[in-house]
């Protein structure tokens, strides 16, 4: 099951700020909703695994994130592959990381997931509710991370 | 001189089933009741992907697991020449684990062994596998254009698998393009699957003398037995299969599953026994599915109605692997039963299969290797000729039936039907049914607006398989076999090749025994599933136990006789000549009042011989010389909400001619399971795929199995017509109500809907898809 989504968000931090956060796994592991673990390999590969709950399949999950981070500074890519209990999910997502003035930046993402197994069969309604669910909580944790002080 | 009890006329009787009273107390014994001493526990790590490479498979995390003992791949499996299974249909081989690749999702990857069910389950889930996706191929009309290779393991560089046909293609053409009317409808019977309540399971254990005890659910042991010799190479007389009892199979359990491979390798690896049972899920992504035919259906019709010419042009879509499990020299099974109970001159069929990626299977789910897409094929065709020529489908079908004076009679596909009498079944179904005031009541409905539908299915099924000049499994003639023997007192036990998965064979085949030898069925002791102790057979699918075990039972019960008349003569003291098998009882000929029972006969085989070999047994092997041929006219009786499009079956009437009837009550029960199959089939079940592979019916959820509550309560009756060759005449029954219903559900919808100008849907016929049927229709109708 195919699931394409795009937006935009406003975050309340300078576009280097936001860069540095963004680029570094450790800080991007700890954004994601329900992550009990992270595990950072490199400067671009992490590992997370979160408590996921989708219909009847429920459970930890276990993600592998590449971070690609473009070379002028201004683009995020990453991959993000894994899934549990015989789900497999398969996202790529980028980001433009551009300055909106005003001490804030705007983010304009978009990302495409492939879902496979059980979690594929719990029909298209409830896995788009639950993507929603978990882009919404991602960007409100970097919103919250990004304009709390450190 | 008499003294001894006879019981007289077994056969026939609604004897309640001796193996019921351990059912219904809970007492029953499935493989997962089994425990042994240091049993481990087996989980299969499967496939989320329907089509991808294999990059890595990491166990590190798995082992580390506590109370995991072992995790085996692909790769260990292929070190050791264990890589791949033979298919049952012959042709074709299986990955046990998948190598390099998987091509189905839930396709197995890796196995788990653990001290508890717990721990190979986590163990499972730590097994790290990395993917690389590859294109999916859902269809097999995508197959078709082999843009995507799924099959690299084999020569041909094709999804195409075969294409079997049979008839006379080019008479065919011939007599459709004279055909006054010629109708032609694409139908698909689609993807669904037996479910069986017990999933499938197994738990092997070697001795210390290194002979493996595998107790699994079988439809067939011995097929299993000698599979798993081809495959391990540990030499059958080291391999004692055993299937307890089973909680239906369905056809489902006779293929052999690469998890029955991977159980006993750890058995064999780890020294311990090894315990795998499927869960509900595992059992309905990759076990046998069934069906999954796309037909293409032309019947070419004089204007009054004669039928002149059938063809039929099947896409099928056998999933990764073709493990159909059909007899060897009939890739598409007995699909050539599709001219069905009428008197085509000339047909011809034809069915092309392909690889896609999805569950492999194909198997005879209740009915004999594609008999019941046949059926459907055929009966939905009539009726939309009936439709076209605008003729009572009734009359239709009266008119092009095989009459009864035509039997033996040889179908245009090849078929020697045995016998029958169609016009005299449908007539009690017609009778029964109460079919003219069913007709006015109708015309009184429509012209109210009402939807109401009368739908019919005249079907003739072919059972038995099979002679062994035609049917084999992996080279095994599909004879079946009996072993009887009469102990001292009378009472008795019979052996058999089949395995009851719930027929009730404990109560026929005593039935079969006791009618022979005029003794109580109640001591004949019935044991099967064991390879140990039963006579090799080729198992119990396909309708085939009473057309071939029957009979092999009732030929060994008077090879008995035969024996025990010896020691009745000398008992008698007259000569063999003059004793004769009488009232079931063994009597001098001219003079009754002299006589013996067989059960003082048994006595006397152990104490009394005389010159005569002491003892009463017999052992028989019984290849059948013909298929038989059970018909049946079933009437459904449906009403369609118009703003809902909801079916309510109002009345189902199943006539059944099975020839001879051993237990009328067991007949009946089969014919209630097997109607409650069929309407599940027409109306609710699929296993459906979405276009990237997903398997989206993977539990009772979104399979759905009716209860009493939504099963239409069943009306049944029987004509009998013998069959001429077996012994006792029966034919077989079990699967005649899932072959036949169908299309007479389907029927009776459309009926319904014909007023609208609805000429088919496809099952399952569910209330969305009436739904937008009369939508569509209705807006049809409004546009000027």
């Amino acid at each position: 099951m195919n699931l394409q989504y795009t937006g935009e968000e406003i975050i309340p931090a300078e576009r280097a700020t936001v860069w540095k956060a963004i680029t570094d796994p450790a800080w991007v592991g700890r954004c994601l909703p329900d992550v009990v673990d992270v595990t950072v390999h490199d400067p671009t590969h992490f590992d997370a695994v979160a408590q996921v709950g989708v219909g009847p399949v429920r459970g930890k999950f276990k993600f592998r994130f590449e971070l690609m981070p473009g070379t002028a500074g201004d683009r995020l890519d990453m991959k993000i592959s894994g899934g549990g209990f015989g789900s497999a999910i398969d996202l790529t997502a980028g980001a433009d990381v551009i300055d909106a003035g005003g001490g804030t930046t705007r983010l304009k993402w978009s990302g495409q997931a492939i879902a496979r197994g059980p979690v594929a069969a719990v029909g298209g309604r409830v896995l788009d509710a639950q993507a929603q669910k978990l882009i919404s909580q991602t960007f409100a944790n970097v919103r919250e991370r990004l304009s709390t002080p450190a | 001189m008499s003294t001894g009890t006879t019981v007289k006329g077994s056969v026939g009787v609604a004897m309640k089933r001796k193996e019921d009273p351990r059912f219904i107390q809970g007492k029953g014994n499935y493989v997962d009741d089994l425990s042994f001493p240091g049993m481990l526990y087996m989980a299969i790590v499967r496939s989320p992907y329907p089509h991808a490479e294999i990059v890595n498979i990491d166990i590190a995390e798995a082992v580390k697991v506590p109370g995991v003992k072992a995790v085996i791949t692909g790769k260990d499996l292929e070190a050791a020449g264990l890589g791949w299974l033979p298919t049952f249909h012959g042709y074709d081989k299986q990955m046990v684990l998948a190598i390099g690749k998987v091509l189905f999702q839930y396709q197995e990857v890796a196995a788990v062994f653990a001290e508890s069910r717990g721990a190979a389950a986590d163990g499972a889930e730590a097994v790290q596998v990395d993917y690389n996706p590859l294109p999916v191929v859902a269809d097999p009309f995508t197959a078709k254009k082999d843009e995507v290779l799924l099959r690299n393991d084999r020569e041909a560089k094709t999804n195409h698998i075969y294409h079997w046909e049979v008839g006379d293609k080019e008479r065919t053409a011939q007599a459709l393009e004279a055909s006054d009317k010629v109708i032609k409808q694409r139908m698909w019977f689609p993807r669904c699957h037996p479910a069986p309540l017990e999933p499938c399971g197994c738990v092997a254990q070697f001795d210390t003398m290194g002979r493996l005890t595998f107790h699994v659910t079988s439809q067939a042991p011995h097929v299993y037995r000698t599979a798993i010799t081809i495959v391990t190479g540990i030499p059958e007389d080291k391999i004692r299969v055993i299937s307890p009892d089973l909680g239906g199979g369905f056809g489902n359990k006779v293929p052999v599953y690469p998890g029955y491979v991977c159980a006993i390798v750890g058995a064999l690896k780890l020294g311990r026994p090894v315990k795998w049972i499927e869960s509900r899920t595992e059992n309905l992504t990759s076990t046998g599915f069934a069906r999954d035919y796309h037909m293409d259906v032309e019947i070419g019709a004089k204007s009054d109605g004669t039928v002149t010419a059938l063809k039929v042009s099947t896409t099928a879509d056998h999933g990764a692997f073709d493990a159909a499990a059909d007899p060897t020299k009939y890739p598409a099974g007995m699909f050539g039963i599709v001219t069905g109970s009428y008197t085509f001159p000339v047909a011809h069929a034809e069915v092309d299969a392909y690889f896609t990626n999805k569950a492999p299977g194909g198997i005879a789910y209740r009915c004999s290797f594609r008999v019941t897409e046949a059926s459907y094929a055929i009966e939905r065709g009539m009726d939309i000729l009936a439709d076209e020529l605008g003729l009572d489908p009734v009359e239709l079908r009266r008119k092009n039936f095989v009459k009864k004076e035509q039997f033996p009679y040889p179908s245009a596909l090849g078929f020697t039907y045995d016998s029958g009498d169609y016009h005299h079944t449908l007539d009690v179904a017609l009778e029964k049914i109460g079919y003219q005031a069913l007709l006015k009541e109708q015309v009184e409905k429509r012209a109210k607006g009402e939807l109401m539908g009368i739908g019919f299915s005249t079907f003739t099924e072919v059972v038995g398989a099979g002679p062994s000049k035609h049917f084999d499994i992996l080279g095994i003639k599909m004879f079946d076999s009996a072993e009887i023997r009469i102990h001292p007192t009378g009472s008795g036990i019979v052996r058999a090749g089949t395995k009851s998965q719930g027929q009730g064979h404990e109560t026929t085949w005593a039935q079969i025994v006791a009618e022979e030898l005029g003794l109580d069925p109640q001591n004949i002791m019935v044991e099967e599933g064991d390879t140990d102790t039963a006579p090799y057979g080729l198992g119990t699918y396909a309708s085939r136990s009473t057309p071939v075990a029957g009979a092999a039972i009732a030929m060994a019960a008077r090879r008995i006789r035969e024996r025990a008349r010896k020691i009745a003569a000398h008992l008698m003291e007259v000569g063999e000549g003059d004793v004769e098998w009488k009232d079931y009882k063994f009597q001098v000929k001219g003079v009754p009042s002299k006589s013996v029972t067989m059960k003082e006969v048994a006595f006397a085989a152990y104490t009394n011989p005389g010159p005569n070999e002491p003892g009463l047994e017999a052992t028989q092997y019984y290849d059948p010389p013909n298929m038989t041929f059970p018909h049946g006219a079933y009437i459904a009786v449906v009403d369609v909400d118009r703003e809902t499009g909801e079916v309510k079956v109002r009345r189902f009437l199943a006539v059944d001619d099975c020839g001879t009837i051993i237990n009328p009550m067991i007949v009946e029960g089969q014919v209630h399971g097997g109607l409650t199959e069929g309407f599940a089939i027409a109306f609710m079940q699929e296993i459906q795929y979405d276009k990237d592979g997903n398997n989206l019916n993977t539990n009772f959820t979104d399979y759905l199995v009716p209860t009493s509550l939504e099963s239409p309560a069943w009306e049944t009756a029987n004509t009998v017509t013998p069959s001429p060759h077996h012994p006792i005449g029966a034919k077989g029954v079990g699967e005649s109500p899932n072959v036949g219903s169908p299309a007479a559900f389907v029927n009776a919808v459309i009926d319904a809907l014909s007023p609208l100008g609805v000429r088919h849907i496809d099952m399952p016929v569910t209330r969305d898809k009436v739904w937008r049927a009369i939508r569509d229709a209705e807006a049809k109708k409004d546009r000027p």
